[in-house]
């Protein structure tokens, strides 16, 4: 016998004795790889999403030098036009701010007036300009340079026309190596030849060897390669060799679009002897170049030798950590939080199995003097053994994922990695969350362990444990304050973010209570037949087992119900706020503008691709010469304004109308038919809601008003809107240039027409206020354009019909609109679908590993019942039923529980609607609606989850049971 | 074992000072060469030890007032009906129960008094305990289950593993150190066990049923080898329906309906058995 050993400093010893149950954990796991596997995955996975995050965010963050290489490639700076004129200029190191030294009043140097000619031979100043430099009056002596310029242009693609950036550079030049990636094919080498981004392609429809047209120009060019850029993968963008491309474009445009709009310019990629400096960077300012440097780029000057932070200019920007926003760090803490009890919630009981199958081993472990230390150190270890072998799985497997799934990830960040970039702390601390989630999870499970006494655990007694007392009661209190702070928060204040919080206590208070709430289901057995009785005792009897396993179903489903809940009511307030533009079925073609002169296509197309059963067409008046018809906000173009009489207009609107009334005034307004909201979206847009045409428009706007269409018919307007009749006619003032309006919001000045004017019934068909007929426009002296047409269909079109209709109207290439009429469409059913899904996985796997749980608890009782007869699916339809009662429990109560986070939101989001209401009032606004925020509880959500997952849950659990009892030796501990 | 064990041919001096007979003050049994001594003080002592289960109706009285003291060196086997409270009393003395009434002493340390903790400590330090099967811990192996009381203490992994592998090679065990449980057959967990219940100082062993999941081979051999450490100087109970496992004790106390209703030397104890037997 050796001598008595002393267990030395106490911190060592203890060391020691975890040495100890951690060896029995490792080897434990080991043992049981069914279940350290299960508790593995739950918590590795996550880990591995976390850290493949972490690894993509911090490999898509480049370093200066592959920032440099991605904008200037491999020149050593870029030099362009300061945009200030032929003057000295200051500018930042790193591309940024430039002012001019010498500041002049205006801000600009030299501004240059830009005019325009008018078809009718006057010119008129469009604007003005500052003259440009050409960037090479700064280029060093013996440097080599490579020019880069872009311009918009119309593209056509399979689909239509589609804005995109042409790009005319070299990009096979040595200097520009670094700024486009050639994926396949070659770059441009001719004049008529072109090559592609990806993106482009894929958004084109078009392919290498495709031929590109671009709207308005008689050239096309060839495709010969698809390349990427690498900071913007998704960039559409068509490189073209210097001068193949912009200047023909350029011709194609009027002096005075180019003037106003000078896309096009070229700047430089420089190339010279050793780095270009700070001080040749100062040095082409002074020239009114500005310069973008590789070298200062990588060592940028001290702040005192940039010269534009002492002016008033100010500091430079710096982004810190500290720019971080908090709510987003908040939201991502709770996410990551909630993610954390869900899966400690769902690990638990797995621990908890684990623990009540050791407990044999713990029995020896407490014989051979371990105490209640020890054996908490022991259960808890197996959370650390898996927590840790989870941390290094998870953490491995992300980065691996993010290696494989490089190129994806690069697609879905939208640019290409620098190289793959791990922050060691930044993986260890993912790693430490798996290890602490392992701890945490086992916690409950060491502590029952550990209560349990020696004796028990070596007879293998089955004891019911005392449920907590302390539990209950912080739970109840806990729900109190969260409902008390959901209550403030969304009565007192519009605070959603302690609406959520309290939102959060209260279901935090309900997990806690979940015990106590089981053991009131108890009350249920007596009416319920043997199977689901046993089970609901059970689950009763052992709450220590199922309570862990409910809560865990409680969070999920009460998160889905939550979701759900809010979208739902979102979902009815946008069907009640949704404003038809037209009858349920019509159809209606608007072209405005440049897209007028595609009218009659996209009538055709309509005609073509929809079972249309009538046209009616409208036009509109417009004021000004030929040129205004494609753009009326040209100088010298005008419109009409119809004219509301001063006694019907509101007595708080006007830029000083609200400040002379009272609350209680403006609240008694909101009543008043003057101050009533108009003007809803329609589906033609005309200026002020007024159209010319006959009494078929007023067919096809739903209106049924023998009068009116009488009246029509006699060459009198027809107005929707009686706040504009003025004594039986009504007034339009004549607004000759747009340009020279006064925007002080008086009365606009210019000639005033009166038309004879009837009065319908109806208010407002769909955003019409009025309908000129063609003869009193004449009559006034309205010059008058085709608008559109209004079709009335046989059937609503099918999505084929829709698309083909698309396809058509995108081949014209036009900006005309076709709108359907098909009424409210509701979206998000797919996230609500993902969430019930979601939910009906975390109940079945709780309730599964429930269920495992009982199944090692009642095998004496299904041996006992297998002895007296009862029949071999017995045992498959009492775990069937533990299943399904821990399902059932855990879906009512998180149906419970979600309901009130959605109240929360929305009780919150009226809380706000209101307090704008409130404040329109004050402002003065006459024509705001007191705010509706139904709530809406998703009873098919509810009736999916209540219903059919706890069926389904424990009919898979019976499947997946052995009728046969097992007859093997009984566990070892 | 290579040969086959047998109980001790010579029996124990009734009148010496360290006997007592079926008396409740003293010690009972002595061999010549580690005789019990009265001098000392007992490794175990129960004093008027009362257990009772349950309350009302279901009230039953498991111990009623029993008094024992083991010495050191000497092996007291515990024999008795089923629920006659063998089992309890084993429990008691190693502290994984406690008496309704009366007081249990363990190296002059009294259980009713004592921490919970202290008697989790006293178990890691003094008392030993083996019983019928699955006494190792499977995850462990031999020498690991040896140390794991010594761990527990705080001692090191390293000195742990020397001390089990001193104790298993003083029991003839040291080939089957780093064998897990699985590995081993009945007989060789059991004398792992018994390794494992008086590594250190321990000196206590309480033995419940440690041959009944044996054949009678290893059965005795694993009571060969618990006689020899109580020769050594441990004090030992061994609870058992065996009558010849039972002669393997310096003392036997029978026990029925909580109390003692025997407590007799070996020598009488194997003719009261072997009448019995023959009855």
């Amino acid at each position: 016998m050796t001598g008595r050993a002393q267990a030395g400093v106490p911190g060592v010893g203890r060391l020691h004795t975890w040495r100890a149950a951690i060896r029995i954990a490792r080897r434990d796991a080991m043992r049981f790889k069914g279940r350290s596997l299960l508790v593995l995955a739950m918590i590795a996975l996550p880990i591995m999403g976390v850290s493949a995050v972490d690894v993509t965010i911090r490999s898509s963050q480049l370093t200066t030098a592959e920032t440099a290489t991605r904008e200037l490639g491999a020149a050593d700076a870029r030099i362009s036009d300061a945009g200030h004129g032929p003057q000295p200029v200051y500018q930042e190191a790193v591309p940024g701010g430039v002012v001019p030294v010498q500041q002049n009043p205006g801000g600009k140097a030299a501004a240059k007036e830009v005019t325009v000619t008018e078809p009718d031979g006057s010119v008129a100043v469009a604007g003005e300009i500052t003259p440009p430099v050409d960037p090479l009056v700064a280029l060093p002596a013996g440097a080599h340079r490579l020019s880069d310029a872009f311009i918009y242009a119309p593209v056509r693609t399979r689909f239509g026309l589609l804005n995109v950036e042409i790009r005319e550079l070299k990009a096979a030049d040595p200097i520009a190596a670094g700024i486009a990636e050639l994926d396949r094919g070659r770059f441009p080498a001719a004049a008529d030849e072109m090559a592609a981004t990806n993106g482009f392609l894929k958004s084109s429809g078009l392919h290498v060897g495709s031929q590109v047209r671009v709207r308005g120009l008689d050239r096309s060019y060839r495709i010969v390669g698809a390349y990427d850029l690498p900071s913007q993968l998704d960039a559409e963008q068509l490189n073209a060799l210097p001068g193949a491309f912009i200047p023909p474009y350029e011709a194609t445009r009027s002096t005075a679009e180019r003037a106003m709009d000078p896309s096009g310019v070229p700047t430089y990629l420089v190339s010279v002897r050793g780095d270009f400096t700070w001080d040749m960077v100062k040095r082409a300012n002074t020239l009114g170049v500005q310069v973008d440097s590789r070298a200062v780029r990588l060592h940028p000057p001290a702040r005192a030798d940039v010269p534009i932070y002492r002016t008033d200019f100010g500091d430079p920007v710096l982004y810190d950590s500290g720019d971080v926003r908090p709510k987003a760090v908040a939201a991502g803490v709770t996410i990551a939080g909630l993610s954390m009890l869900e899966i400690c919630l769902l690990a638990g009981p797995a621990f908890a199995v684990g623990a009540r199958r050791s407990r044999r081993q713990l029995g020896l472990v407490g014989a051979n003097g371990g105490d209640r230390r020890h054996i908490r150190a022991i259960v808890l270890s197996s959370g650390l053994v898996l927590g840790a072998a989870a941390a290094v799985v998870g953490t491995l497997l992300g980065v691996v994922a993010t290696m494989l799934l490089r190129g994806t990830l690069e697609g879905y960040v939208g640019q290409r990695f620098g190289g793959l970039t791990l922050r060691p702390t930044e993986l260890a601390g993912v790693g430490g969350l798996a290890v602490l989630t392992g701890l945490l999870a086992s916690v409950v499970p060491a502590v029952g362990a550990a209560r349990q006494s020696v004796l028990a655990s070596l007879t293998g007694r089955r004891g019911v444990r005392r449920a907590n007392r302390f539990l209950p009661v912080a739970g109840l209190l806990l729900l109190g304050l969260g409902v008390a702070v959901v209550f403030c928060a969304t009565m007192l204040t519009d605070s959603t973010y302690s609406a959520v919080l309290g939102a959060a206590l209260a279901e935090a208070g309900l997990v806690m209570l979940t015990s106590a709430i089981i053991g009131a289901f108890g009350r249920l057995g007596r009416w319920l037949p043997l199977a689901p009785r046993l089970a609901l005792r059970d689950a009763v009897r052992n709450r220590g087992r199922t309570a862990p396993a409910v809560a865990a179903v409680l969070a999920a489903v009460a998160g889905s119900v939550a979701v759900a809940s809010y979208a739902a009511s979102q979902a009815q307030e946008d069907r009640q706020a949704y404003v038809a533009r037209l009858p349920h079925g019509e159809v209606a073609v608007g072209a405005n503008g440049e897209a007028a002169g595609d009218l009659a296509q996209v009538r055709a197309a309509v005609e073509k691709n929809y079972p249309v059963t009538g046209r009616v067409d409208v036009s509109r008046v417009y004021v000004g010469g030929a040129s205004c018809l494609k753009d009326e906000g040209l100088p010298g173009c005008g419109r009409i304004e119809m004219r509301m009489p001063p006694a019907n207009v509101c007595p708080s609107s006007g830029p000083t109308g609200a400040h002379r009334l009272t609350v209680a005034q403006r609240e008694a307004l909101v009543h008043d038919w003057r101050c009533a909201l108009r003007w809803g979206p329609s589906a033609i847009s005309a200026s002020d809601g007024v159209l010319v045409g006959g009494p078929a428009v007023l067919h096809a706007l739903g209106v049924r008003d023998g009068a009116a269409e009488q009246a029509l018919a006699r060459g009198e307007t027809v107005l929707f809107d009686r706040a504009y009749a003025d004594h039986g006619s009504v007034k339009f003032t004549v607004i000759a240039d747009v340009t020279k309006e006064s925007q002080d919001g008086t009365e606009p000045a210019g000639a005033v027409k009166s038309l004879p004017v009837h009065l319908a019934a109806e208010e407002e068909p769909y955003g019409v206020v009025a309908v000129v007929p063609r003869r009193a426009a004449d009559a006034a002296g309205f010059t008058t354009t085709p608008l559109g047409s209004y079709y009335t269909t046989s059937q609503m079109p099918s999505g084929a019909q829709r698309q083909a209709l698309n396809s058509d109207v995108a081949k014209i290439g036009t900006r005309a609109e076709v709108y359907l009429e098909r009424g409210y469409i509701g979206h998000g059913n797919l996230v609500l679908v993902a969430l019930t899904l979601f939910a009906g996985v975390i109940t079945i796997g709780a309730a599964g590993i429930a269920t495992g749980l009982a199944q090692t608890d009642a095998e004496p009782d299904l041996r006992t019942l297998a002895a007296i007869g009862a029949p071999g699916q017995v045992r498959r339809t009492l775990t069937g039923f533990q299943c399904g009662v821990v399902a059932v429990m855990g879906v009512v109560l998180g149906s419970a529980a979600g309901v009130l986070p959605a109240i929360a939101l929305r009780r919150g989001d009226q809380h706000r609607r209101w307090d704008e209401y409130r404040r329109e009032l004050d402002e003065g606004w006459g024509a705001v609606t007191p705010p509706k925020v139904p709530l809406v509880v998703p009873w098919a959500t509810l009736a999916l989850l209540v219903v059919v997952v706890p069926l389904g849950a424990g009919l898979l659990a019976a499947l997946v049971t052995r009728s046969r009892p097992d007859l093997g030796r009984r566990a070892e501990g | 074992m290579s040969s086959q064990p047998t109980p001790p041919a010579e029996p124990r001096d009734p009148s010496h000072p360290a006997a007592g007979g079926p008396s409740t003050t003293g010690p009972t049994a002595s061999t010549a060469s580690t005789a019990p001594d009265r001098a000392v003080e007992p490794v175990l002592s129960l004093q008027e030890l009362t257990r009772v289960h349950g309350t009302g109706a279901a009230q039953v009285h498991a111990l009623r007032g029993i008094d024992l003291d083991v010495y050191p060196g000497e092996l007291v086997a515990v024999m008795g009906p089923s629920g006659s409270g063998k089992s309890t009393l084993l429990t008691i003395a190693g502290g994984l129960d406690l008496p309704t009434s009366g007081r249990v002493v363990v190296e002059g340390t009294d259980l009713t008094m004592a921490r919970r903790k202290d008697i989790a400590a006293l178990r890691r330090r003094s008392i030993g305990y083996v019983f019928q099967d699955y006494n190792l811990i499977p995850a462990l192996t031999a020498a690991e289950n040896v140390a794991l009381p010594r761990e527990l203490d705080g001692v090191s992994s390293r000195r742990g593993r020397k001390e089990a592998l001193a104790a298993l090679e003083e029991f003839g065990l040291q080939e089957l150190a780093d064998r897990f449980p699985d590995e081993m057959s009945g007989g060789q967990q059991q004398r792992v066990a018994i390794a494992r219940a008086l590594v250190g100082d321990r000196r206590l062993v309480l033995a419940d049923e440690p041959t009944g999941a044996l054949d009678s081979e290893t059965g005795d051999a694993v009571l060969a080898l618990l006689r020899s450490r109580c020769d050594a100087g441990a004090a030992g109970i061994l609870v058992t329906h065996e009558p010849r496992f039972a002669a393997w004790a310096d003392r036997v106390v029978f026990l029925r309906d909580g109390s003692v209703v025997d407590m007799t030397l070996r020598s009488s104890a194997e003719s009261l058995l072997a009448g019995g037997a023959a009855q």
